[in-house]
């Protein structure tokens, strides 16, 4: 543990840098001062509120230089793929390659946020027609074509099928544009029937093992087109290799998000546990690092966890979050409000389940793939959440809707009332925007009442 | 006889019949929209309508519903939790270009065909599904053969009537104002049309214009292919797949370029002067269409988005399309 845990701002962070640097702080090649990146236009970091950690400082400076690392693959003669909708599949395929660098453009969905909207991105997207009754994603438009955040991929490769229909409908329109996407379908998946050969997917859910054998078809296309652009053979060993060395992150995950939401002292705040959790998608372009990144992270809260500290109020609220949110400043906000975060479901529950390594590596990311919490049901996501709010003693659910997204629509309801009906706690649905500057004293105020409500049912 | 009742195009009526249950391709009324989802922000209007509809139908002995759409796909669970009545969610692929997906397409039809077993349905030899699939086909072709020469809303609810009931109403007689006239020519193209969206066509006519093309979900666009006869009778069920799966565009398909390349010609064939987009609000599959459609087409095109309130959409109506028209003209 470096120092008494305590959130702190960026300024605060940059005199703590140097204090650091004073008593011989040793960093990776892309560390450095957290606020140079106010350079990049990252405006949104003048308002966060940050760990103190050296791990959350290497975490911070980790994602912040995501565009840089791309660009340095490049350089050194790899291939770009831009992954796609499929939150955790892909990448797993892509990084078992040492000539292939994968990353979400989706990512582009923060960039309105952290750059507090100076990036035009959602200005370019209205003039293509995707306008604000679309999910924030949009950005990814715009970035598109300003090939201002990321390089442009040598290859996109995008699934389809029993997805949200703002994401496809946006890759489709991108496609229009001129950007040639391989598309990959996932079907729904369903139960399997009587009599159905049945298999267990990873976070326990079963399907029919002919949805299985789908996707592992599909799949067989993903890694054909891998493979031409890698130039060599992406077979079964490499494959393993690279499902290992995924399994690596989402146990480091594992244990972080254990110790994390169940501490009787929260030692790690929400924000850094979101951005932690995102690295399991594509690993931040860095596979290998982002291991470190984790292990260091793990080793920071353990200590943490070992000596009784944390960054808030022995008593915050156990709030169990649904859905990331388009405004990282939400994640302080809440615990400004007396909450703490006790599990997450951020869209890619399946990015956090160990992959099956006693399987041929493509039926396992199948497996995978069909995992999906929003390939399934509402029904099923909510299950996975109940599951999850009784392993981390969560006393509130908070759904944060994402603007436009079409699954926000009707999917809150379901949650909720399967939710209720098992725990009998409270359940707040709340629409984050990119920026939430104007409408913060109303979000501060939902809050407030869920955390107050929580407090008040600990007595009854 | 209860009815088997859906809206998506790529399920197959002659699937249904064939099974010895009444197929019926509904076209919701929006005043049954608030009947189950209350909440209007985020959901498109026509889910509202078809979850509403879907629960309110008397006949009704089963829903069905497809993964077409992702707000269909979530108001299936919707459905189950809040009616008794029995639901079935068909996966039909996004993608169109691969066996793969053509091949779940029909092991679709097959699980279909095992949940219409269970409501008491039977299930048809190759001769049957034949037989059914040559009368709807011939049917359909009478349908088919009516545009020109009845008013656009009365071939339009003909479409329809077909998809409710499998009859071609075409034959009956026709009165006064079911008859043909002239004016601009105009595409109308968009999703499924509510049960009060067909006084679009009166407006249509009455501003000096004529709906030649009928590019929407329930009109011309959600008609399946013709069949191959010989193919029918030798092979119904990849027959079935193909003249549905192959042959219905969309713009929810990945890539959809088939529905542009069906656009291209059908505008073409029918000198269609301008475009009526008519979408739904919270429809982002044909949100994200309309400014590529304006890009892509080279014909004025009118955006009509829809709320289902039709007391404010019809004054909306008066005011823009003749405006459209005018300017056309």
């Amino acid at each position: 543990m470096t120092d008494m845990p305590r959130q702190i701002t960026l300024q605060q962070w940059d005199q703590r840098y140097r204090q650091l640097l004073s008593t011989g702080l040793s960093e990776p090649s892309y560390g450095g001062p957290l606020s140079r990146h106010l350079e990049d236009g990252d405006q949104r970091l003048l308002k966060l509120r940050f760990d103190n950690s050296t791990a959350a400082l290497r975490l911070w400076n980790f994602l912040l230089t995501e565009e840089d690392r791309l660009h340095e693959a490049r350089a050194r003669g790899k291939k770009i793929v831009g992954t796609m909708k499929d939150l955790g599949t892909v990448p797993v395929m892509a990084y078992s390659s040492d000539e292939l660098a994968a990353f979400y453009p989706d990512g582009a969905w923060w960039i309105p946020c952290v750059m507090e909207l100076n990036a035009g991105l959602l200005r370019i997207a209205d003039s293509l027609g995707i306008d604000e009754s679309f999910c924030p994603v949009r950005a990814m438009l715009g970035a598109f074509l300003t090939e201002a955040h990321f390089p442009t991929p040598e290859l996109l490769i995008c699934s389809v099928g029993a997805t949200c229909d703002d994401f496809s409908a946006i890759a489709q329109r991108l496609n229009g544009l001129g950007y040639p996407i391989l598309w990959w379908e996932i079907p729904h998946r369903r139960g399997p029937e009587p009599g159905e050969e049945a298999v267990k997917l990873p976070g326990g859910f079963p399907a029919p093992k002919c949805q299985v054998e789908f996707v592992k078809s599909e799949l067989r296309r993903v890694q054909a087109a891998l493979q031409d652009l890698a130039g060599e053979l992406l077979d079964d060993r490499k494959l393993s290799r690279g499902i290992n060395r995924a399994n690596h992150v989402r146990t480091y995950l594992g244990h972080l998000r254990n110790l994390a939401f169940t501490a009787r002292v929260c030692p790690l705040p929400a924000l850094e546990m979101l951005i932690a959790e995102m690295l399991a998608i594509h690993f931040c372009s860095d596979q290998r690092e982002a291991i470190i990144v984790l292990r260091e992270l793990v080793r920071e809260v353990k200590t943490r966890v070992e000596a009784g500290y944390g960054v808030l109020d022995a008593d915050a609220a156990r709030i169990f979050w649904v859905n990331p949110v388009a405004d990282l400043q939400v994640m302080n906000l809440l615990e400004k409000c007396g909450g703490r975060i006790c599990g997450t479901e951020y869209l890619f529950a399946h990015a956090l389940d160990p992959i099956p390594e006693d399987l041929p590596p493509l039926e396992a990311l199948a497996r995978m793939a069909l995992a999906d919490p929003m390939v399934g049901s509402s029904a099923d996501r909510a299950e996975r959440i109940t599951a999850d709010i009784n392993r981390f003693g969560a006393e509130a659910v908070l759904i944060s809707r994402i603007p436009g997204a079409s699954h926000c629509a009707l999917e809150g309801k379901v949650i909720a009332e399967i939710v209720q009906a098992k725990y009998d706690i409270p359940v707040l649905e709340m629409e984050v925007s990119p920026v939430t500057d104007s409408m913060r004293q109303t979000l501060r105020t939902q809050l407030e009442a869920l955390v107050e409500t929580v407090k008040e049912a600990r007595y009854r | 006889m209860k009815s088997i009742i859906y809206s998506c195009p790529y399920v197959p009526a002659e699937w249904i019949a064939a099974h010895g249950l009444q197929p019926s391709r509904i076209v919701p009324d929006a005043a049954n929209s608030a009947a189950v989802l209350v909440r209007r922000e985020g959901v498109c209007p026509y889910v509202r309508a078809f979850v509403g509809e879907a629960v309110m139908c008397k006949q009704a002995g089963a829903v069905v519903v497809t993964t077409v759409c992702d707000q269909m796909r979530r108001a299936f669970d919707v459905l189950v939790r809040q009616s008794k009545l029995p639901a079935f969610l068909m996966n039909v692929p996004s993608m169109w270009q691969t066996v793969a997906s053509q091949r779940l397409y029909m092991d679709e039809l097959k699980r279909l065909g095992r949940f219409l077993v269970r409501l008491g349905g039977r299930s048809p030899s190759p001769n049957d599904l034949a037989k059914v699939m040559l009368e709807y086909d011939t049917a359909r072709a009478s349908v088919r053969a009516a545009r020109g020469s009845w008013s656009s809303r009365r071939y339009s609810e003909a479409i329809t009537e077909f998809g409710r009931t499998g009859k071609c109403v075409i034959t009956e007689t026709r009165v006064e104002s079911d008859l043909h006239t002239a004016g601009t020519p105009l595409a109308i193209l968009g999703g499924p049309l509510l049960g009060q969206d067909f006084e679009l066509f009166d407006m249509v006519d009455a501003s000096g214009g004529l709906v030649v093309l009928d590019a929407t979900e329930t009109g011309e666009r959600g008609i399946c292919a013709p069949f191959d006869r010989r193919t029918v009778r030798e092979q119904p069920l990849i027959e079935l797949t193909s003249a549905y799966f192959g042959g219905i565009q969309d713009p929810s398909r990945r890539p959809n370029s088939g529905l542009y390349h069906w656009l291209r010609h059908k505008l073409s064939d029918r000198a269609v002067r301008g475009i009526i987009l008519r979408r739904y609000v919270w429809c982002d599959m044909w949100h994200a269409e309309a400014q590529r459609l304006k890009e892509w087409v080279g014909l004025p095109v009118l955006d009509i988005d829809s709320t289902g309130h039709y007391q404010t959409e019809k004054e909306r109506w008066a005011n823009r399309i003749p405006a459209f028209l005018e300017m056309l003209q």
